[in-house]
């Protein structure tokens, strides 16, 4: 199992912190996200695709873009936006 | 110049009273395009080396950008420019609103100001001149900032107004300059209006800012709009940089009690989300903005809502690991009033807590003040905060010269751990978990900052280990602070950024269509580093030395604990050799001095 944090925009707009969802790789996983929260689709995630103002780091750490990106059970996706200006 | 300067800027001397427009030649104006590198000219031309920032040789300077005026979304802003009581070097601050369409629409491009007033006064300037009021019944009374300027509208209503609070008055080191509930806040450029017994400045001005293509200015204008209210803008739209907060402790990433930790058991309470859940009340914008990132929060019921950003939150939240929501509510209101920037009050007291924590204030003149003072408590932080800005007692007296001050009285081991980078306190991004920052904040002329270096961009991307410093930190450093000299010279929001795919060329579209300059996306990419150079040499003719361009000890030697920063520090060779790659890059000497060769190639005259 594969759990998506939700923050910001995302979270507001799902109504909730986090999904959990079943994919072995980022695309897939993003894929679960928009049929799960369609609110967010095409806002955040387009079909595999995230969005270019958001941006997600595998466990809090690794930020990646790539669909392919292979995930593990338990991996945490973390979805933020792309833009950290404060 | 056809459209977008009026070729000339106002001097006023406080000791005479007097005004004189003087004429800036246009290869200047082209050169320096305006707002922060505008006034960081005329800063170099205008003092005298070395000289005290608090001193009447000081000059503090407006200085507008060529799209201040035209329907733009964002422009209407100005750079307040000065030399920093707080670090010693650069400092230049911006804000935004009716102020600055005012006062531009005097019919100038900059307003320098130098002398020093013989009792303390509001300067009110006008098409017509300038005059010196009596403040006395604003100044010593402790008047919030908000009632200062209320005052002051009711007194000269066809005025907009720019004012200190008691924190300026006082010559608080990090004391902002306050208009229209928005603040130049960093680097203590109210301190230098205190030391000036500078008031406020009031100005009024209806002259039409000239348009070189009145019709593609227009037709940008619209378009950069519809642009501005598009994905890349949001974040600041829907939730505000508050929106930071929960991510960034996530990702081990939130500085927390005066940066011992990463992650704050308490951000949940504090977190834009739960702020917008339970206390949102409102949202606003600076005049001619179509984005609206200002987001207000209910304090307590029946009370006024108060404005909070990711900055304040953080740096009178986590910081002081406090997580009560109306505290830190409480005082951001209490900073804004009393005209202090909020960063480096949130990481003064932050280090002093730290401090008492330590036992060094034990033995001290400072030990009876400081007894009981710890992370978490709420009620001191607000105490503190009114105590600082009025100087009251020893304590707060050190405190409101900044924490490399206050380390420097308090000797060995606080040094190491003052959060300052040059004397400014840093911002809320974790040097060790976003470590391309590190080196922004390393080499930022205005200390550390992250609003004139975006090198997290670099860390928020994937193409960086973020828990290291690389040659990709470098091109990220320079790449972003060349982006934030251009939006401040110009001036535009940097909330537009993300709205801007080819950045330097539809900057250029832009200047060219209000000024007539025939530019490009090179020439503006040229001007933005002779910009940054600019304020880099302005800082070497008043004494910096490489030994400026570092951190704090602690991050070389204390790693992170927790979460997924565990094990972060930083490495002292790494951070060397990524500044040498940064000195390289920008034409600089191994020793991050300004070779005559890079002067030249820059168009920038030796000083």
């Amino acid at each position: 199992m594969i759990t998506i944090e939700l923050y910001g925009v995302p979270r507001m707009r799902a109504g909730r912190d986090a999904i959990a969802v079943e994919a072995g790789c980022l695309g897939d996983a993003l894929a679960a996200l928009g049929r799960e929260c369609p609110v967010l689709a095409p806002s955040v995630v387009d079909g595999q695709r995230l969005q270019p103002c958001y941006v997600v780091a595998i466990n809090g750490i690794q930020f990646t873009a790539d669909a392919n990106h292979p995930l593990r059970d338990g991996d945490a996706i973390v979805l933020l936006s792309a833009d950290a200006g404060g | 110049m056809r459209g977008g300067f009026f070729g000339e800027y106002l001097r006023v001397d406080l000791g005479t009273g007097k005004a004189s427009r003087v004429a800036i030649d246009p290869a200047i104006a082209r050169r320096f395009i305006g707002g922060v590198g505008l006034g960081a000219w005329l800063l170099h031309h205008e003092t005298p080396r070395g000289f005290d920032p608090l001193g009447a040789e000081a000059a503090v300077i407006f200085a507008f950008g060529p799209l201040l005026g035209t329907p733009l979304t964002t422009s209407a802003k100005y750079a307040l420019v000065a030399k920093s009581p707080l670090t010693g070097r650069i400092g230049d601050a911006l804000s935004s609103s009716r102020f600055a369409v005012m006062a531009k629409r005097m019919g100038v491009d900059a307003i320098v100001i130098t002398g020093c007033a013989s009792r303390p006064s509001i300067l009110l300037l006008d098409e017509d001149g300038a005059s010196l009021e009596d403040a006395s019944d604003l100044w010593g009374h402790g008047l919030p900032v908000s009632e200062a300027a209320g005052a002051l509208a009711s007194r000269f209503p066809r005025y907009a107004f720019a004012v200190i609070g008691p924190a300026g008055e006082h010559l608080v080191r990090y004391a902002g300059v306050a208009n229209e509930g928005r603040h130049a806040g960093r680097g203590g450029l109210g301190a230098v209006f205190g030391a000036k017994r500078l008031k406020a400045i009031g100005v009024r001005g209806d002259r039409r800012v000239p348009l070189a293509d009145a019709a593609k200015t227009i037709a940008l204008s619209k378009a950069l709009a519809k642009r501005s209210l598009g994905p890349a803008t949001e974040k600041y739209r829907e939730l505000g940089t508050v929106g930071n907060l929960a991510a960034f402790n996530r990702l081990a990433a939130l500085p927390t009690r005066n940066f011992q930790d990463s992650t704050f058991e308490g951000a949940a309470d504090v977190s834009g989300e739960v702020l917008h859940a339970t206390r949102r009340k409102g949202r606003g914008s600076c005049i001619n903005c179509t984005i609206g990132c200002e987001h207000f929060f209910e304090v307590a019921p029946g009370e006024a809502p108060v404005k909070a950003e990711y900055e304040n939150v953080f740096a009178l939240g986590p910081l002081c690991g406090i997580r009560d929501p109306e505290v830190v509510l409480r005082a951001s209101r209490h900073c804004d009033e009393l005209g202090l920037d909020t960063i480096s009050a949130g990481g003064t007291i932050a280090f002093a807590m730290e401090c008492a924590e330590r036992g060094l204030f034990d033995g001290t003149v400072f030990e009876a003040d400081a007894r009981g003072l710890g992370f978490g408590d709420g009620a001191r932080l607000l105490t503190l905060l009114d105590d600082i800005a009025f100087r009251r007692g020893a304590l707060a007296d050190l405190l409101a010269e900044g924490s490399r001050s206050a380390a420097a009285r308090l000797g060995p081991p606080a040094p190491d751990f003052a959060p300052h980078v040059k004397g400014l306190e840093i911002p809320g991004y974790e040097p060790r978990a976003l470590q391309s920052m590190a080196l922004g904040f390393s080499v930022g002329s205005r200390g550390a900052d992250h609003n004139r270096s975006g090198a997290y961009e670099a860390d928020f991307s994937g193409k960086v280990d973020r828990f290291q410093v690389s040659a990709e930190s470098a091109r990220s450093a320079i790449g972003t602070e060349d982006r934030a000299a251009m939006l401040d010279s110009l001036i535009l929001c940097k909330f537009l950024r993300g709205t801007l795919v080819d950045f330097f060329g539809e900057s250029a579209e832009m200047l060219a269509a209000v000024t007539g300059f025939d530019c490009d996306a090179d020439e503006l990419r040229r001007a933005a580093q002779r910009i940054v150079l600019l304020k880099r040499l302005f800082n070497e003719r008043e004494g910096w030395t490489v030994a400026e361009d570092t951190l704090p000890e602690r991050f070389f030697t204390q790693s992170l604990t927790k979460g997924s920063a565990d094990g972060a520090v930083i490495s002292r060779a790494g951070l060397a050799r990524s500044i040498a790659a940064y000195y390289e890059a920008r034409g600089l000497r191994p020793d991050g001095t300004v070779p005559a060769e890079t002067l030249s190639a820059n168009q920038l005259e030796p000083l």
